[in-house]
């Protein structure tokens, strides 16, 4: 299958949260495992495998945004209509005190949940790439993270740690904290999550290797389903030399457990 | 809806708060505490035919929010959130009465019961957005006991609502007041709101912490001291 540059896809399709054909099938180039960041099926969007071509990279730098800022103005009427509708189809009075501005405040919330849409890791990272002759693990743990579930609509909220072994290219800590943002303000589900956050840095610093492990608590199985309470999931994705060695998997999280 | 456009529970309310030192929430009560005893706004087979409405509403919103509704993931999506705020809000078509008929007993136990780390789950109703946390309940029977079981459900009624977390510790507080005529009621709610760990002034920490006292839990101290630390201890 051909692989085209996520720009010329006409309907933008490849930004949608890391799927770029409606069909949700996602071609994989080559092998069979994850081995290098750009081949894991979650990626925004592979390299191309052509000889002689120049690869391109970062190519998940390029995603087009699906949403901008004036785009939330103008949607906030019908978001808000919609919510009224809601409101009302639950049983409801939309026009009762606690009620009157809801249907704009749950909008707003809304639209705030899932800014990650409006935002490019490329506008996020640019400056923040610094060269420095590190080569050990550098780690960022018990980042807060709080997503929105994209099955039922409904808060998943967490902590990601995150850990990647610099290859002469080191990334500004905030940055990671920032990369989580973007992804995690999105419709999501925890396992893509995890591994577009991995591929972000990946593609961002070239490193030897990145670990990052999420656990989290959905809502949507505290709260309603099967109602356990005290359930967490828990996904990582480990690129490069955390994967393929199993002593620097277990020092990263032996370290984020202490 | 929740509590709106109905007196009956003015007097008892009043009653109980004839100390005046809650004048300021009497007020308010008249206009939002007192809960629905005969009827429900919601019936549950209406639930069924609502649903397409709800859908519908819940399709837009994804497409205004920039996302593809026709990518795998989110296919089904409009009928699932749709279904779940259903759940969310099933404390609409339930009424204390059902819940309660059969499992009031007479008792002569006089002393306090308590039911604590009630798990709760609510929706805020500014932002659609849920709360959740804990509920530590206390009564002082005065001839009647009830099912313990039914301390729980009664939160699940008030809970399953939009809400505010005042209101519904209130409206707990007063259902269980009503049913059982006891000698004082204590509802202590503490609550972390994702409206505000989510998004807004985003304090991942912050508790909310409301409470309701009524009858000799208002009066005596003692007592009011006693349920607290009680309910508190680890």
């Amino acid at each position: 299958m051909e692989h085209s540059e996520p720009t010329e896809q006409a309907d933008g399709g490849s930004a949608l949260n890391g799927h770029f054909d409606r069909t949700g099938k996602r071609p994989v180039p080559g092998g069979s495992g994850c081995a290098s960041a750009a081949a894991s099926a979650g990626a925004p969007q592979p390299p191309r495998a052509e000889p002689g071509a120049p690869r391109p990279v970062m190519e998940s730098w390029r995603e087009e945004r699906t949403r901008s800022v004036e785009d939330n103005q103008t949607s906030l009427p019908s978001l808000a209509a919609a919510y009224t509708t809601i409101l009302r189809g639950l049983g409801e009075d939309p026009q009762r005190q606690g009620l009157l501005k809801t249907p704009w405040r749950a909008a707003t919330a809304m639209q705030f949940f899932t800014k990650g849409y409006q935002e490019k890791i490329i506008d996020v990272l640019n400056d923040a790439i610094f060269d420095e002759d590190h080569d050990e693990m550098v780690i960022v743990k018990d980042i807060d993270m709080f997503s929105m579930c994209e099955h039922h609509l409904v808060p998943i909220f967490g902590r990601v740690h995150i850990g990647y072994l610099p290859n002469k290219r080191v990334l500004g800590l905030s940055k990671l904290a920032r990369i989580v943002e973007i992804y995690s303000r999105r419709l999501q589900v925890q396992e893509r999550l995890t591994k577009q956050i991995a591929v972000a840095i990946t593609e961002a610093l070239k490193p030897t290797g990145v670990g990052v492990v999420i656990e989290a608590t959905h809502m949507c199985m505290v709260m309603r389903g099967v109602q356990k309470m005290n359930s967490k999931t828990v996904t990582s994705t480990m690129l490069g030399v955390f994967r393929e060695d199993p002593k620097t998997r277990d020092e990263f999280l032996a370290l984020i457990r202490s | 809806m929740n509590g709106h456009s109905n007196g009956k529970v003015n007097d008892t309310v009043e009653e109980f708060h004839r100390n005046n030192s809650f004048n300021g929430l009497v007020i308010d009560t008249k206009k939002s505490a007192e809960h629905r005893q005969h009827g429900t706004s919601r019936e549950e087979d209406a639930d069924e035919c609502r649903l397409p409405a709800l859908e519908a509403a819940y399709a837009s919103i994804l497409r205004e929010l920039g996302e593809d509704a026709g990518r795998q993931g989110l296919l089904r999506t409009p009928l699932r959130a749709a279904k779940a705020m259903q759940f969310l809000t099933k404390g609409y078509h339930e009424t204390i009465e059902d819940i309660l008929n059969n499992a009031i007993f007479d008792e002569d136990h006089d002393e306090m019961v308590i039911v604590k780390n009630i798990d709760v789950f609510s929706l805020c109703e500014h932002h659609l957005v849920p709360f959740f946390g804990k509920v530590h309940i206390g009564y002082i029977p005065n001839k009647k006991v009830v099912g313990l079981s039914k301390l729980a459900r009664i939160v699940e009624i008030f809970s399953r609502r939009l809400q505010v977390q005042e209101r519904l510790t209130k409206q707990i507080a007063v259902g269980i007041s009503q049913a059982l005529e006891p000698k004082g009621v204590a509802v202590v709610i503490e609550a972390a709101h994702m409206c505000m760990i989510m998004r807004g002034v985003q304090k991942m920490n912050s508790r909310t912490v409301t409470s309701t006292m009524l009858g000799v839990y208002l009066e005596d101290p003692k007592t009011r001291e006693e349920f607290l630390s009680l309910s508190k201890s680890a």
